[in-house]
C-alpha cells in the first residue's frame, strides 16, 4: 500500500488525493521509484537534520522510530545526519520555545541551500496545545520559513515518512 | 479540606529552616514549590512536601510570606536539605521569592531572553505581558562552573545535539579525555506549562498533562487526575483504577525495554539497538491498538478512563507473551556480548549518599541502592492489593541501571498478568463535579523515570489557582554531574542514556 503511493507520488510530481490513496491500498511495496526520484532531485540521497525546538518529546521518538528495522527510512535513501552542514532537510519539532528561537535560526542559517524546512507535529504547526503560552512562539514559521507541515500529536512514524516524501514531491513541482 | 494522607502544618519563616532540616534527616523531600494565594488570604505560600518513612503519609510544611516592602525572602533550606536546591531556584525565577543563603545565585528556568523582575507565575502577571517583554536576541549569559588548572579545557555541547534528541547545554571541564566536571544547563524547552494549566481549567488540563513529557504521557496524566480527583472528593470506580494501573505498567514496559535497547547505541552495538527497537515497536503498536495512541493519550479523564482496555485482554496477553520471550532472548544476547557489557560495568557510578542527598528517584535511585518506589510507599490505584518488590542494585553504574530496568520489566509483566486475571467491578468513569473553591491535594504515581507529583489548588471560581507539576527528571538531572565525574567523554552519551531523562519533563 505504502510503496505504491510513493511511486505514484513521483510520477506526476503530485501528491495523492484521498481517493487515489484508497484505490492503491493492498498493493505490494516498491521503493525503487522513490529512491530514484530523490536522486534526480538532489543528485544524491537526502539527509535530514532533526531539530527539537521545545516539543514534549513524543515527536522525536517517532522520528527515531523511522530508523528502526520496522520503518527503515534508510531504504528510501533518506537518513539523519549530525550536522546541519550536511543536511538537505530540517525536520523541526516543537512550538519553538523562547529559549530555542536563536538556536533554531542559527541551525537554519548553517544549512546550505538547497534546503527544505518541515514542521513536524501539531505544536510545530502553530504552537498546538501550548499556543498562547508565555514560553512559546506559536510555531516554527514564526522563526524560519516552512516548506511543509506534518500534522499529528504526535504523527505516527508512517505519517512522518509519508509527509517527508510528499513535501519533497510538492517542493519539486515545476 | 484535603485527602487523609496529607498532613499540612503552618510554619513561620523563622522555624521553616529548622523544621525542614529535622524532617529531611529521615524523610524524602518529594517536591517544594510556591503559590501566589494573595487572592485567598493576602499571602504567598511556600510548600515543602515530605514522605513520612514507613507510612502512607505526607508531611507538608506551609510557610506564609508577605512583601512588607523589602521583597519576598526566607532562609534557604538547601544547605541542610540539598535536594531542595533546584526547587528554590525555580521559586526565585517564577515568583521572585529569594532563598537567602542559597549557594547558587544563577537563574535556573528563565534564560536571558526573559525580562528580569517579571515573575510569570504570580497571579497579577499575565502570560501576554511576559511574552511581550521577551527579546530573543537579548544576551543570554550563564556563568558556567569553571575548573581552573593546567590542561583543563572546556567542551560546550548543545543546545542542539547531534542526534534526534532534546536540547540542553552541557559544559564539560575535561583533562585529556577525562571529565572533571559537567555543568548541565536545562530549561531550553521551558514552555510555561504551569501557567497554561491555570488558563485551561482542570478538565482541559488532562490533555496538557499528557504533553509535559511525551514518554510519560499516561503517568503524568494519572498523577494529575489523581490530584484533581482527590481535591474534588471524586471516587473513581475500581475498574477504572485497574485500567489505569495496567496502562501505567504498559508505559513502564515500553520505556524500560526501549531504554535498554537505546543503551546499545551508546556502545555502538548496532545489532543490539535494532533488536531492542523492534521489541519497543511491538509494544508501541499494542498501545495503539488498545487506546488509539502509541503514547496512551486520550484515555485518562477526570473521573476515570474513556476506554475499557480489559476488553482486549487476549491481545495484551498474546503480545506480552511474545515480548517476554523476545526480551529474555534479548537480555541473554546482550549479557553474552562481552564488548557491550564491559562498557557498562563500572561506568557512570552514582554514589548512594549523593543520590539520596539530592533526592534521586526511580531506576536511577534504585540502581544506587535506594529502595524507594511510590507504588509501595504511597499505594494508589490498585497497587495496594498487588504484591511486588522494589528492585535495587548496589553499584550505581550503567550496568546496574540497565539491570534494574530488566528486573522491573519482569515485575511489570507479572503485575499486568495479575490485573488481567482478576475481575474488576464498576464502570469506567464517574461524571465530572463542580470543583469546590479553595481546595488542594497531591496526586502522584511512579512513572518510568521515577516519582511524578502534582499538587493542585482551586481558586474562588473553581478554576486552577495553582498546578504544580514535578516530573522525575527534574530531580535526577543534577545527578548527571556526579555520575560522569572521572569518566571519559565518549562514555557520556552512554551514561546519559542509562538515565534517559526527559528534558521536557524537567523544563515544563
Amino acid at each position: 500500500m505504502f510503496g505504491t503511493m510513493l511511486s505514484n507520488m513521483f510520477k506526476g510530481n503530485q501528491a495523492l488525493s484521498r481517493e487515489a490513496l484508497e484505490a492503491l491500498a493492498g498493493k505490494p511495496v516498491t521503493v525503487a521509484d522513490a529512491a530514484e526520484r530523490l536522486h534526480a532531485i538532489f543528485r544524491r540521497s537526502v539527509r535530514i537534520r532533526q531539530v527539537d525546538a521545545g516539543s514534549c518529546n513524543a515527536c522525536e521518538w517517532e522520528c527515531t522510530a523511522l530508523t528502526n528495522p520496522v520503518y527503515d527510512i534508510q531504504r528510501f535513501g533518506v537518513d539523519f545526519v549530525a550536522s546541519p552542514r550536511h543536511a538537505d532537510i530540517l525536520l523541526v519539532t516543537g512550538p519553538v520555545t523562547m529559549a530555542m528561537a536563536e538556536a533554531l535560526k542559527k541551525t537554519y542559517l548553517a544549512t546550505p541551500e538547497p534546503r527544505l524546512v518541515i514542521a513536524c507535529g501539531d505544536c510545530a504547526k502553530d504552537g498546538g496545545i501550548y499556543r498562547g503560552g508565555y514560553g512559546v512562539m506559536d510555531g516554527v514559521s514564526s522563526v524560519v520559513p516552512v516548506n511543509g507541515y506534518i500534522p499529528g500529536c504526535p504523527p505516527r512514524p508512517a505519517a512522518i515518512l509519508m509527509g517527508i516524501l510528499n513535501i519533497l514531491a510538492q517542493a519539486t513541482v515545476k | 479540606m484535603h485527602p487523609v494522607n496529607e498532613r499540612y502544618q503552618d510554619v513561620g519563616p523563622e522555624e521553616f529552616y529548622g523544621q525542614c532540616a529535622a524532617l529531611a534527616r529521615k524523610s524524602i523531600l518529594r517536591t517544594m514549590f510556591a503559590a501566589d494565594e494573595r487572592e485567598l488570604d493576602g499571602h504567598f505560600k511556600v510548600y515543602a512536601v515530605f514522605s513520612v518513612p514507613g507510612e502512607d503519609l505526607f508531611d507538608i510544611l506551609v510557610m506564609r510570606l508577605r512583601d512588607e516592602g523589602r521583597g519576598l525572602s526566607y532562609r534557604s533550606i538547601t544547605p541542610a536539605v540539598p535536594a531542595a536546591h533546584w526547587y528554590e531556584r525555580e521559586m526565585r525565577d517564577m515568583f521572585g521569592i529569594t532563598p537567602e543563603g542559597h549557594p547558587d545565585d544563577r537563574p535556573l528556568v528563565l534564560h536571558g531572553m526573559y525580562e528580569k523582575g517579571l515573575y510569570p507565575l504570580r497571579r497579577d502577571v499575565t502570560a501576554e505581558s511576559v511574552r511581550q517583554a521577551v527579546d530573543v536576541g537579548r544576551e543570554d549569559y550563564y556563568r558556567y562552573m569553571e575548573v581552573k588548572g593546567e590542561g583543563v579545557y572546556e567542551i560546550p555541547v548543545g543546545p542542539v545535539h547531534a542526534g534526534i534528541i532534546e536540547p540542553g547545554h552541557f559544559r564539560f571541564s575535561a583533562v585529556g579525555e577525562t571529565i572533571y566536571y559537567l555543568d548541565p544547563r536545562l530549561f531550553f524547552k521551558h514552555k510555561g506549562v504551569e501557567k497554561l494549566f491555570e488558563r485551561m481549567g482542570f478538565e482541559a488540563g488532562v490533555a496538557l498533562s499528557e504533553r509535559v513529557s511525551g514518554v510519560s504521557s499516561f503517568s503524568h496524566s494519572t498523577a494529575y487526575c489523581l490530584a484533581v480527583e482527590r481535591m474534588s472528593g471524586i471516587e473513581v470506580p475500581s475498574r477504572a483504577k485497574a485500567a489505569r494501573t495496567l496502562l501505567v505498567e504498559l508505559e513502564r514496559l515500553y520505556n524500560h525495554i526501549g531504554d535498554i535497547g537505546n543503551m546499545c547505541a551508546g556502545t555502538g552495538f548496532a545489532v543490539g539497538y535494532a533488536r531492542g527497537a523492534v521489541l519497543k515497536e511491538t509494544l508501541m503498536a499494542l498501545n495503539d491498538r488498545l487506546t488509539g495512541s502509541r503514547y496512551l493519550r486520550g484515555v485518562n479523564a477526570i473521573g476515570g478512563v474513556s476506554r475499557d482496555v480489559f476488553k482486549d485482554a487476549d491481545d495484551i496477553i498474546s503480545t506480552l507473551d511474545a515480548v517476554k520471550t523476545g526480551f529474555k532472548g534479548f537480555m541473554g544476547f546482550l549479557l553474552d556480548s562481552i564488548s557491550h557489557v564491559e562498557r557498562l560495568e563500572g561506568t557512570g557510578i552514582l554514589g548512594r549518599d549523593i543520590a539520596f542527598g539530592l533526592g534521586a528517584t526511580g531506576p536511577a535511585a534504585r540502581a544506587s541502592g535506594i529502595g524507594d518506589d511510590v507504588r509501595r510507599a504511597h499505594p494508589h490505584l490498585t497497587y495496594g492489593s498487588l504484591v511486588f518488590e522494589s528492585h535495587t542494585r548496589g553499584r550505581g553504574d550503567v550496568f546496574s541501571r540497565m539491570m534494574v530496568r530488566a528486573d522491573e520489566v519482569e515485575c511489570s509483566m507479572s503485575i499486568i498478568e495479575s490485573l488481567l486475571d482478576q475481575s474488576h467491578e464498576g464502570g469506567l468513569s464517574v461524571p465530572a463535579v463542580k470543583v469546590p473553591p479553595g481546595r488542594q491535594a497531591l496526586g502522584y504515581t511512579e512513572g518510568p523515570r521515577g516519582s511524578i507529583f502534582y499538587w493542585v489548588k482551586s481558586d474562588g471560581g473553581g478554576m486552577p489557582l495553582r498546578v504544580k507539576a514535578r516530573s522525575a527528571s527534574f530531580c535526577n538531572w543534577p545527578l548527571m554531574s556526579f555520575a560522569v565525574h572521572g569518566n571519559i567523554v565518549p562514555d557520556f552519551p552512554l551514561v546519559n542514556k542509562s538515565f534517559n531523562l526527559s528534558y521536557s519533563g524537567c523544563d515544563l
